[in-house]
């Protein structure tokens, strides 16, 4: 019985590696999702749509939480962390509104 | 075994019994009738009472009941949220409501209606004879001659969301392995056009309609050779913008200073309903014909790619034409009209979480609503039957 778990055990643990091989780059690019959509529509929702803060923090919210919050009013620019990245999105002028910055 | 086995049966026989089967002919679009007495908005709309154009001011109110009561929770965005209802008529404005702080003078996020505007882009350059709907994309814009499947893309297949290319346009339900939001938030997100012009090809241009934002900002990459970096940047502002009398606009760009035509383009509604009023006009502002003769009829009429897509329930959502909408149905495909119960020449920018910009020329009627729908509550049927009942006249 011991052994029929364990091979059910490493053939899911090889699937699952095979599978994450196979989908590696949604996979690592995935993490970076939370923060830079956060970034971006709140930076947006803030400097071009010009809403309250509370709100546009209701706007970009998403199911997964983020760890930090940086809104810079002086360099007109939003950073968040979240799933261990961080992005930054930038006000550019009132013509072209947010950019996420690229490195 | 027996269960699943019954159960089998059970959807099968479900499944027999839906017509899956094209019932009639091609889609008719009659052309547009030309307008007797336009009124320019100059500088702003015309105020009138709804009865003064022969529209009932208590069926007016339903409308305002449906589109601004709140039927869901606030804080978990559910239920139909509106944020701004603008409504003219014979080219005057007869409603204008505004909600969530939102008002006459705050730009709103218009998601993908920006597409619709991307494609006035379009209508621009191929009256200025810069390109022609026939042309390979590649001929402009090099990420597109990567091989020669990719090379049969025209700018006409694009605007058709009919490339080929292996997009899957999923937002929350499928983040993961969704192109449109790789595009624009982590993979893509520093050159859009050369991200989407990267994807393989599923199947041959031009043959399959697949809604994707990559269709959209591949074709405003391939602007951006076309004009120039600097004659770009000022395009929309300058050709779009400025000649309908709009100056609160923002338009955002990717990494590279491409606009995200698929996306981000930020407007008031009474400025989106001057964009709605160009193209219930064939495309003429103030007697100056700024769009190509028959460019509208081109927008009104369904993507030929219907016709050999293959049949899926999804299909029937909508009859995407060139980067707008209509209201035809697709017969020869099996698909019927999206808002049965809307005049069949309403044609429609439509974007996430519930923007929208009708235009019903049979009624003179434009509309525009914004909001931030997070669920599927604001049925764009009821909300049109609504108004189209409005009408007395």
């Amino acid at each position: 019985m011991k052994r029929k778990i364990s091979v059910i055990l490493s053939l899911l643990f090889l699937f699952i590696l095979f599978w994450a091989q196979w989908n590696w780059k949604h996979l690592s690019s995935f993490p970076s999702i939370i923060s830079s959509f956060y970034s971006k529509e709140y930076c947006s929702c803030y400097f071009v749509m010009e809403l309250s803060e509370e709100q546009c923090h209701d706007f970009a919210r998403q199911w997964v939480p983020i760890s930090e919050f940086k809104l810079d009013k002086e360099n007109k620019s939003v950073t968040v962390k979240g799933l261990g990245r961080t992005n930054t999105t930038k006000y550019l002028s009132k013509e072209y509104g947010c950019t996420l910055a690229t490195d | 075994m027996k269960q699943s086995l019954i159960f089998i049966i059970l959807l099968f026989c479900i499944q027999c019994g839906k017509d899956l089967s094209p019932f009639g002919g091609e889609p008719e679009v009659n052309t547009l009738k030309p307008r007797l007495k336009p009124e320019w908005p100059n500088p702003t709309w015309k105020v009138v009472s709804p009865e003064s154009v022969g529209v009932s001011s208590d069926k007016l109110k339903l409308v305002e009941e449906y589109a601004f009561t709140r039927t869901g929770d606030e804080t978990d965005r559910k239920g139909r949220r509106t944020d701004s209802l603008v409504i003219l008529r014979n080219g005057k404005l007869i409603y204008e409501k505004y909600a969530r702080n939102f008002s006459e003078d705050k730009v709103h996020l218009t998601w993908s209606v920006s597409k619709s505007i991307l494609q006035t882009m379009y209508g621009i350059a191929v009256k200025q004879g810069l390109v022609k709907l026939d042309d390979p994309g590649y001929y402009h814009y090099e990420p597109l001659s990567r091989d020669e499947a990719h090379k049969k893309i025209t700018i006409r297949h694009l605007l058709n969301m009919s490339s080929g290319l292996a997009a899957e346009e999923g937002y929350e339900s499928g983040p993961l392995k969704s192109s449109v939001i790789a595009m624009l938030y982590t993979r893509g997100r520093k050159d859009m056009g050369s991200f989407c012009a990267g994807l393989p090809i599923r199947s041959e241009p031009g043959t399959q309609v697949y809604y994707s934002s990559c269709d959209t900002n591949i074709l405003s990459a391939i602007l951006k050779k076309v004009y120039g970096a600097e004659e770009y940047d000022k395009l929309p502002f300058e050709k779009i913008f400025k000649p309908l009398g709009i100056t609160n606009v923002t338009f955002e760009r990717d990494g590279s200073g491409t606009y995200v035509g698929s996306s981000y383009l930020y407007m008031t509604a009474k400025d989106l309903a001057k964009i709605g009023y160009l193209y219930l006009n064939d495309g003429i502002w103030n007697g100056e014909r700024l769009l190509p003769e028959g460019w509208v009829q081109f927008t009104r009429t369904p993507a030929p790619g219907y016709k050999s897509t293959p049949y899926s329930e999804d299909l029937a959502e909508d009859n995407y034409t060139a980067h707008w909408y209509a209201n035809t149905g697709v017969p020869e495909r099996g698909i019927h009209e999206p808002w049965p119960d809307a005049p069949k020449d309403t044609f429609a920018g439509l974007g996430h979480w519930g923007q929208m910009l009708y235009v019903i020329p049979s009624l003179d009627l434009i509309i525009v609503r914004f909001g931030d729908d997070r669920e599927k509550a604001f049925i764009k049927n009821d909300f049109l039957k609504l108004v189209k009942e409005s009408v007395i006249r």
